[in-house]
């Protein structure tokens, strides 16, 4: 306690750029956002295509999103372990376990919101003259977009987590430095980068809950 | 990719021993009739005795399972549905105006879809939204949740009448909306009707909305059409006693020398009373916020006369207070006898007047042409 407390409390501004260089965090930073981006824009790419090619074969949607709910169970480091023998380490394998938690709640979010998307509004689409690719395009995924915007911004929280454990197999990032950290039981490192990495997420999950609340508002369903 | 434009006018819409059954019960049961380009016929009838699912059809949104419907001649079932429907206006009850496009968008949408230019579609949505009496600089930007009811209903109009079909649909368009909105809404539009000059099918369940604005009206009952007729035939020579039945509040005028303004009257509720000294601004946001576009405007012991929000949305100072703003209507006692205050407000031009009882405002009086018209 006392110890923890001292730690806080000498973390100066001088103290902070040290352990900044010294672990070249800004290189970290920039190792993990990138592979934080190209896994959301995977997982959003391929999560909404799977809603959507769900939502027109809804035969298959239950099964598919039962098997996507099966590797949202596996814990995340037997996860990592498991795509070891296929990826190797590095960024690969902790790219594609962020985009298989990742892609449940963008699948499942994306086929929910134009499964459920009010029938009076398709209803009018049509008697207005409107083809189904049209009602496809212009009524039904511009409704859902506030529940896929849903999806996304869990799968943002999922993939921050991974990505920092991909430090654990060799993938760079913050991660890395967090568990150099822990290994020399280098309190200030630790300290830094757990806060910098934790501010990383609510930076980006808030950005997407804004998002979030605008086109709810602008719907009109707050 | 624009549409094949099926019908510049319409000359006839015949239905044929149309049928349509949900599992084993008739939805509408060997329907015919003939109506005649220009015309306005009104579907009345118990709930379920298949108004919707007729008026469904003349647009392809259902099929019937035997019997024909002709536009022009034309079979509806060999013409391709999205060009038969760009050609066909469709209102209906709960609007259903998308709520992520502006005003502006929701009512251009299909003329987008058609091809025409941003230019083109930014014209015609203007002269639409002051068509149905809605400020456009001050309408097109908005989004649907942003409107009253009764002018998400106007918007409704609006849209469906953009590619200028000529045969517009409307299913119980002002079902929703409060008595006195929905007079007044009715009232604007038996006179854009005129203007419209369009084939009209109306669906509605207020009998008095049916004389007031149909051409003929046919009664359903029990998925078949009962009977079909001008207002004095269906009055005065009835084919059952439920046709009787529905027309019986028309009855009532054939004895209009007897009938008080109180056998008229629409009850006031206090939200439309607003006090003169409130200002324009004000006004108006308690007017959506209750969502009426007639406000009662008040000087504590009595009215003054009345308000439209149209017009309050159009003032440019809307600082100034509502009581310099009033439009002065008549007012009589509910006792009084309504042939002679009809009179007075039809030779007045107005479209209505307060009613007084001992002194205090009790109900609105709507003069309805209709009406006066069925007592001959
Ligand atoms: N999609 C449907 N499935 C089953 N029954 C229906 C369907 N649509 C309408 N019906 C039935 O058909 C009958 C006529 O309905 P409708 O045309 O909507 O009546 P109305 O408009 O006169 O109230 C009702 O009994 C209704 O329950
Ligand atoms: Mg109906």
């Amino acid at each position: 306690m006392d110890k923890e407390h001292k730690g806080v409390d000498s973390l100066l501004l001088s103290d902070l750029i040290e352990v900044w260089e010294t672990n070249s965090l800004t290189l970290r930073t920039i190792e993990h956002l990138t592979m934080f981006g190209i896994a959301i824009v995977l997982a959003s790419i391929i999560g909404v295509f799977l809603g959507l090619f769900l939502y027109s074969r809804p035969k298959i949607a239950h099964p598919m999103l039962n098997l996507l709910n099966l590797v949202e169970t596996i814990p995340d480091i037997p996860l990592l372990v498991l795509l070891l023998p296929i990826f190797g380490l590095g960024k690969e394998p902790t790219i594609v376990a962020s985009v298989l938690y990742s892609l449940l709640p963008i699948t499942r979010n994306t086929y929910t919101g134009l499964k459920e998307v009010d029938l009076k509004y398709v209803d009018i689409a049509r008697a207005m003259g409107l083809s189904e690719k049209d009602i496809l395009f212009k009524v039904r995924i511009p409704l859902s977009l506030p529940m896929i915007v849903g999806g996304l911004r869990i799968a943002l929280v999922f993939t921050m987590g991974v990505v920092t454990l991909g430090g654990l197999i060799a993938a760079g990032g913050l991660g890395a430095a967090l568990i150099a950290g822990i290994q020399l039981y280098k309190i200030n490192t630790i300290l830094v980068v757990g806060f910098w990495t934790g501010l990383l997420a609510v930076i980006f999950d808030g950005l997407a809950g804004m998002i979030e609340k605008r086109l709810q508002r602008r719907y009109g369903i707050w | 990719m624009p549409s094949k434009r099926l019908f510049d006018r319409i000359d006839s819409i015949q239905l044929r021993g149309v049928t349509k059954k949900y599992d084993d019960r008739f939805a509408i049961n060997d329907v015919s009739i003939d109506i005649e380009g220009g015309e306005l016929v009104i579907f009345i009838g118990p709930s379920g005795s298949g108004k919707t699912t007729t008026l469904r059809m003349i647009n392809r949104l259902i099929e019937p399972d035997s019997g024909t419907i002709l536009i022009n001649d034309q079979n509806v079932m060999e013409l391709e549905p999205v060009a038969l429907r760009r050609n066909i206006g469709y209102v209906i009850q709960s609007i259903g105006l998308f709520p992520h496009m502006t005003i502006a968008e929701n009512i251009g949408l299909v003329a987008k879809l058609e091809g025409w230019n941003e230019k083109k579609i930014k014209d015609r949505v203007k002269y639409l939204l002051d068509f149905v009496s809605l400020p456009s600089e001050m309408f097109m930007d908005r989004y649907p949740h942003q409107l009253s009811g009764g002018q998400q209903q106007r918007v409704g109009l609006a849209r469906a009448l953009l590619m200028d079909p000529p045969l517009l649909l409307m299913d119980e368009p002002f079902g929703a909306l409060d008595p006195i909105l929905r007079k007044q809404l009715q009232e604007e539009f038996y006179q854009i009707r005129e203007k419209l000059g369009k084939t009209i099918i109306f669906v509605t369940h207020d009998i008095e909305e049916a004389f007031k604005l149909g051409d003929r009206i046919a009664i359903m009952d029990d998925a078949k059409l009962v009977q079909i007729g001008t207002a004095e035939e269906l009055i005065f020579h009835p084919v059952n006693e439920m046709v009787a039945s529905i027309v019986d509040s028309g009855k009532k005028f054939k004895h209009l020398d007897t009938l008080k303004i109180k056998d008229l009257i629409s009850p006031l509720e206090c939200m439309y009373v607003h006090d003169g000294s409130l200002d324009i601004e004000s006004a108006i946001s308690s007017m959506i916020e209750k969502n009426i576009e007639i406000a009662v405007v008040s000087n504590g012991s009595g009215p003054l006369g009345i308000v439209k929000l149209i017009d309050l949305l159009r003032m440019e100072d809307k600082d100034s207070k509502i009581a310099d703003h009033v439009v002065e209507i008549p007012s009589f006692s509910r006792n009084e006898l309504l042939s002679s205050s009809l009179k007075i407000m039809q030779k007045n031009g107005h479209s209505m007047a307060f009613v007084m009882t001992d002194e205090k405002l009790s109900g609105f009086l709507f003069p309805n042409d209709a009406f006066s018209q069925v007592i001959g």
